[in-house]
């Protein structure tokens, strides 16, 4: 269970990202996060792995305070929470496994990383891991080397490797075309249901939501605009959000 | 209105205009200035002795003495008629195989006829001359007829033809005389001249030099290129509390590293010598090395261990590094004492010299690697007490803390400044660092109620820049003035050491004395405001340091620290290594920082994201995005060295620049050719070469 409470940021420069926001994510569920672009979305995904330090309100996660965690305790639950990213932020110049294994370092003792050595246990689960989402042949080449939707999916095998039980995914498809989106996409709902991983997931656009969420939360100038299903977000609602100019469009 | 605007605008026009002219005449006053400054002056080019001077000189230059040559001359004769009468007859000319020869039309003739010589035989396109000798026995050279110098160049197959005057002789009419020929001839082929060779081995010393230098300075800018580079540290922001108690335990730990694991390195070098024990130390080595492999292989994955245990596995490592750095420089100086013979003999000297800085600066590493493990246990002690102190307790913990600190800080730094008249100015400096801080927090404090501003409006920014200003001046002023500072700067001596009392056999002078209360006092304000919780930026600090240090370094040239080098280790290459490693320290440093802080900062965001920790965050989503740029610039540095180092010679530095000066101050500007040749040649080359290494890594 995740427990946003209050949660507000305002950046040093003085905007304020998130105004307030209470949120109840229960154990397994899979949040799309909609809203236009600077509504928060980001900066709310960030707050819960602390990527982003909140400036008031507390997020508690199975009972422990995030916000309040040392960084040694924050590194413990980092392990746990998993994160994908819009550009996929790999290494581009380090091969595909290694890519992969770096999900793995909160595990390991630092030492080794002086030393960049894996136990061949971790080397496995990093092959498993590929294997999940399809890409096993090409552990060995460079990230710089696979197209979007394939170093999407190293992004997601890197987070299979934190044997996570939450997944933050931001953005995760803005940068792919439709049909690489949607395989993307499966790739989270069956990691969501097969693993019981909680999904939290920003998105751009709301027939994304539709297909794969389970709840879909609407952000609009950092504050909570709508939360609930999917297809409870009617036109009114859908004009609320996104602006009175805004037309839904369609990805299929 | 339309009148108006148009009037405007033409006002404006013309204020252009005149700022115009304004600028155009102010560049020409500078420029005027300069011209008469830098003492140009065209006449001084034109005068024919220079031009003649400047000519030769660079006909020296440009004709370098490449090669030499040996040569003998042999002398060619054959007999003349003076005048003769009837029934004269020259003996006929010997002529043999491959031996020269000459022949004279006529053989006989008066003073002041010409006769012609015709030559065999000699060496082709080679210098030769005619002598007459005289029946007196007398030998006259004779300049050929059309030849404004007494030698003469043979053709390109080894003959001649030239003509010469008979001479007057009085009183030798009739006699017979002789015609001497003589001419060069060159023995083997040509060769390398002795400037060349010379100018050789100094080129391989003066690429090695830059080669060692660059080699040196690549570890320690890497890790300052961490340190300078702000994407990294800007984020660092560490609790004053246990920062504090970091600094504080951080000289404690060196005092005490010094004293117990110096005598570990040292009793760990010493093993190494003597059979028995260098058995001994090798036993110890290798069950060491399988030990340590073991227990980490043990702890693959990260356990967080209980803090007894991390305790004692700080103790353990920091004996196991001194131990072990000990050891190998003992195997390396008793591998060097049996290898320094032979060909191969300067492996040996390497080792035995590696084994000699160990033996010297083992006390020192003791003394660093004490003073990380000590502040690191503490650190790991306090770290939950502190999370967990009261409010009002926090800020009595940070007076006291930080009174502690300051006492370290400023003592350190008068101490330092004991050094020389102008390091007296330390002090000072960081006390304003210091002060700057307390003003703006009593503000907020007492007139913001203690809260944590977000967000600050412009007017409270200026207040607050205004506030640090006026404490740090403060702070600077009270320094400089207890410190007594303008005496030391205008005297040019270092304060006084009127001795205090003495500690532990240490003395304590009354200025370190003085700079002690100082620090306390502002330590103990700034700490008590602030409180153990608040978070300190360390990283920017860090960053700021790092970042001066080294730009005030690389503002030295390195022919200016080379004269100082040269003083402490002598005329040589060493003090060029010496001079050009730290140089480039300085400038790698920024150059690969720069590196660093142009890096895609997203595999940072993901590798945080992991869970991973600061270092571990560095050598998977930094080193392998930076490589490249380190590699070229490495490349790139190296060849900015050779340059150098071909000039280091000039201050005493080694290499080809020390021949190069003396070459030019003999005048010897042939022979200063071959190594401006050389210079030029090389440094093309690595040009090349590291232009070509450079694009392929960019």
């Amino acid at each position: 269970m995740l427990i946003i409470e209050n949660l507000t940021k305002t950046y040093d420069n003085g905007f304020t990202a998130l105004r307030n926001i209470n949120l109840e994510i229960p154990d397994g569920q899979f949040v799309s996060i909609i809203g236009l672009s600077g509504s928060g979305k980001s900066t709310l995904l960030r707050c819960i792995n602390r990527l982003i330090d909140p400036t008031d309100g507390r997020i508690l996660w199975n009972g422990l305070d995030i916000t309040r965690a040392t960084d040694d305790e924050l590194r413990q639950i980092r392990r746990r929470i998993g994160m994908i990213f819009q550009q996929f932020n790999l290494v581009k110049r380090s091969s595909v496994l290694t890519n992969v294994l770096s999900g793995r370092l909160g595990y390991m003792n630092p030492v080794y990383s002086l030393i960049n050595y894996f136990p061949n246990s971790e080397k496995e689960r990093a092959v498993a891991a590929l294997q999940r989402v399809g890409i096993a042949d090409k552990a060995n080449n460079r990230a710089s080397a696979l197209s979007g939707g394939q170093q999407q999916r190293v992004g997601i095998a890197r987070a299979l490797m934190q044997e996570p039980e939450m997944l933050l995914a931001d953005e995760p498809v803005a940068s792919l075309d439709p049909a690489t989106s949607h395989s993307v996409m499966k790739y989270l709902q069956l990691l969501n249901e097969e693993d019981g991983i909680t999904v939290l997931c920003s998105l751009h656009f709301l027939s994304l939501a539709r297909a794969y969420a389970d709840r879909v939360i609407a952000l609009k100038d950092g504050r909570l605009e709508f939360d609930g299903l999917p297809k409870d977000i009617d036109n009114e609602r859908f004009k609320q959000i996104y602006g009175e100019d805004a037309v839904e469009v369609e990805i299929h | 209105m339309n009148a108006s605007a148009s009037a405007s605008s033409g006002s404006r026009a013309a204020f252009r205009r005149l700022l115009f002219v304004g600028g155009a005449v102010l560049l020409l006053i500078i420029f005027a200035y300069g011209w008469t400054v830098t003492d140009i002056d065209f006449s001084v080019p034109q005068q024919p002795q220079r031009q003649e001077n400047v000519g030769n000189a660079l006909r020296e230059l440009l004709s370098p003495r490449v090669f030499d040559q040996d040569y003998e001359i042999l002398n060619t004769t054959t007999s003349f008629g003076m005048s003769c009468s009837d029934g004269w007859s020259a003996s006929a000319p010997a002529v043999d195989g491959d031996q020269p020869y000459i022949i004279i039309t006529p053989t006989c003739a008066e003073s002041g006829e010409v006769v012609t010589i015709d030559g065999y035989n000699f060496a082709p396109d080679s210098l030769a001359r005619v002598n007459w000798i005289g029946s007196d026995g007398e030998r006259r050279i004779r300049q050929v007829i059309g030849a404004s110098e007494d030698n003469f160049v043979t053709e390109n197959d080894g003959t001649f033809q030239v003509q010469i005057d008979v001479p007057r002789i009085r009183g030798s009419a009739g006699e017979t005389h002789t015609i001497e020929v003589q001419g060069r001839f060159p023995i083997g082929s040509p060769r390398l001249s002795e400037t060349t060779l010379l100018v050789l081995e100094k080129m391989s010393e003066t690429i090695f030099l830059a080669l060692i230098a660059t080699a040196v300075s690549i570890l320690p800018s890497a890790i300052l290129s961490f340190l300078a580079a702000h994407n990294l540290m800007r984020p660092i922001k560490i609790p004053l509390g246990n920062l504090l108690v970091t600094f504080i335990l951080f000289p404690v730990g060196a005092v005490i590293g010094a004293l117990i694991l110096g005598g570990v390195g040292k009793f760990a070098f010493n093993l190494v010598g003597a059979p028995a024990s260098t058995a001994s130390a090798g036993v110890i080595l290798l069950f060491g090395t399988a030990a340590a492999t073991r227990r980490l292989g043990a702890n693959a994955l990260n356990d967080h261990p209980s803090i007894p245990r991390t305790l004692l596995n700080a103790a353990l490592g920091a004996v196991a590094v001194t131990a072990g750095i000990g050891l190998l420089g003992g195997v390396s100086a008793l591998i060097g004492r049996y290898t320094s013979e032979g060909d191969f003999g300067f492996i040996g000297v390497f080792l035995s010299s590696v084994g000699q800085l160990i033996d010297l600066i083992i006390v020192l590493i003791a003394a660093v690697v004490g003073a990380f493990t000590l502040s690191s246990m503490g650190t790991t002690l306090t770290r939950d007490a502190l999370k967990e102190v009261s409010l009002p307790l926090s800020r009595i913990l940070g007076a006291v803390l930080g009174g502690v600190a300051g006492i370290i800080l400023l003592g350190a730094a008068a101490t330092v400044s004991l050094g020389a008249a102008w390091m007296g100015l330390l002090p000072p400096i960081i006390a304003a660092a210091l002060g700057a801080s307390v003003l703006p927090s009593l503000f907020q404090r007492f007139f913001r109620g203690g809260q944590r501003q977000i967000v600050l409006s412009r007017t409270e920014r200026l207040l607050n820049m205004a506030l640090s200003w006026i404490g740090a001046l403060t702070a600077f002023v009270v320094t400089f003035a207890v410190l007594n500072v303008g005496r030391a700067l205008v005297e040019g001596s270092a304060p006084p050491r009127l001795v205090l009392f003495n500690v532990l056999g240490v003395d304590l002078y009354l200025y370190v004395a003085e700079a002690m209360l100082i620090g306390a006092v502002l330590g103990a304000v700034t700490g008590g405001i602030a409180g153990t919780r608040s978070s300190f930026p360390a990283g920017s600090v860090l960053y700021t340091a790092t970042r001066t240090i080294l730009n005030a370094l690389r503002s030295i040239e390195p022919l200016i620290m080379g004269l100082v080098f040269v003083i402490w280790v002598g005329i040589g290459p060493f003090a060029g290594v010496l001079a050009l490693a730290l140089h480039s320290i300085a400038s790698l440093g920024k150059l690969y920082s720069e590196q660093i802080e142009s890096i895609d900062s997203g595999p940072i965001e993901a590798l945080e994201s992991t869970g991973a920790n600061r270092l571990q965050t560095i050598m998977y989503a930094v080193v392998p995005q930076i490589i490249p740029p380190y590699i070229a610039f490495t490349m790139y540095r190296w060849d900015i060295n050779v340059r150098m180092s071909t000039i280091i010679g000039f201050v005493g530095g080694g290499g080809i620049g020390f021949v190069l000066q003396q070459q030019i101050n003999l005048l010897r500007y042939r022979d200063a050719g071959v190594a401006v040749l050389a210079i030029a040649i090389v440094v093309s080359i690595l040009d090349y070469a590291s232009a070509a290494i450079r694009e392929r890594y960019t």
